[in-house]
């Protein structure tokens, strides 16, 4: 019993953790957008209003990946386990 | 205490005056939209019949959340935009990573606090992006 528990609990936190490797891509993406949107800036300041819509929007969209990661993880970490554990206890009453 | 240093962090940059028109114009849409599907969201609780103040609680700390971390990228592109394209991608980076512990930290409370229920805290999370595509979509059709 112990071991499976502690089975449920490591795999739930496990994959929590992994569920954020996703959380890096956001980050790297929105910071070569933005590095991107500097240069176009740059060589034409007049475009800056249509520019910054466009990023923000992007950077929205892209920011997701991370924010879908995140929920899984807050899901793994916090509701997972409780249900996972409540199966494993029906599981055992039955046998 | 990294809270704290967040907030400090991000003190400076508020400044209503300073911030342009489109992050606020584009926030108040993300807001409007956030509204819009919390409402549907409570009253899908109420048909289901699941509904209890925690729902509701956990709804707005949710969506306040979400669109204070809209905001906040906005104002973060806002002031990247002025920076040399090295020094941007560095500070767009470490926004990211704030904004996702805030959010993270937002969603302990969401299941620590008794008031909160966790799912509707974490469920509104993502309805900037719906916002986002609504947008996209309707900006297709008027094209």
């Amino acid at each position: 019993m112990e071991l499976a528990l502690g089975i449920i609990l490591g795999c739930c936190a496990l994959g929590a953790g992994m569920a954020m490797i996703a959380g890096i891509g956001p980050g790297i993406g929105e910071g070569n957008a933005v590095a991107s949107a500097c240069e176009a800036i740059a060589r034409q300041p007049e475009s800056k209003g249509s520019v910054t819509t466009t990023m923000l929007m992007g950077c929205a969209i892209a920011e997701t990946t991370g924010l879908y990661a995140l929920v899984i993880a807050i899901l793994l970490i916090f509701v997972a386990p409780n249900i996972l554990v409540d199966i494993l206890v029906e599981t055992m009453q039955a046998l | 205490m990294l809270s704290l240093k967040i907030i400090f962090l991000y003190k400076g940059l508020v400044d209503l005056k300073k911030v342009d028109s489109t992050v606020l114009k584009e926030t108040a849409y993300v807001a409007l939209v956030t509204l819009i599907l919390s409402v549907l969201m409570q009253s899908v609780f109420l048909v289901l019949g699941k509904w209890n103040y925690t729902v509701l609680l956990g709804n707005v700390l949710g969506a306040v959340a979400a669109v204070c971390n809209f905001f906040f990228m906005g104002l973060t592109v806002q002031s990247a935009l002025g920076l040399e394209a090295k020094e941007a991608k560095s500070r767009m980076k470490l926004s990211q990573m704030l904004r996702t512990l805030i959010m993270f930290i937002i969603a302990v409370i969401g299941h620590v606090a008794p008031v909160f229920s966790l799912l509707t805290v974490v469920i509104p999370y993502v309805f900037p992006r719906i916002a986002v595509a609504l947008r996209a979509i309707s900006i297709k059709k008027k094209g």
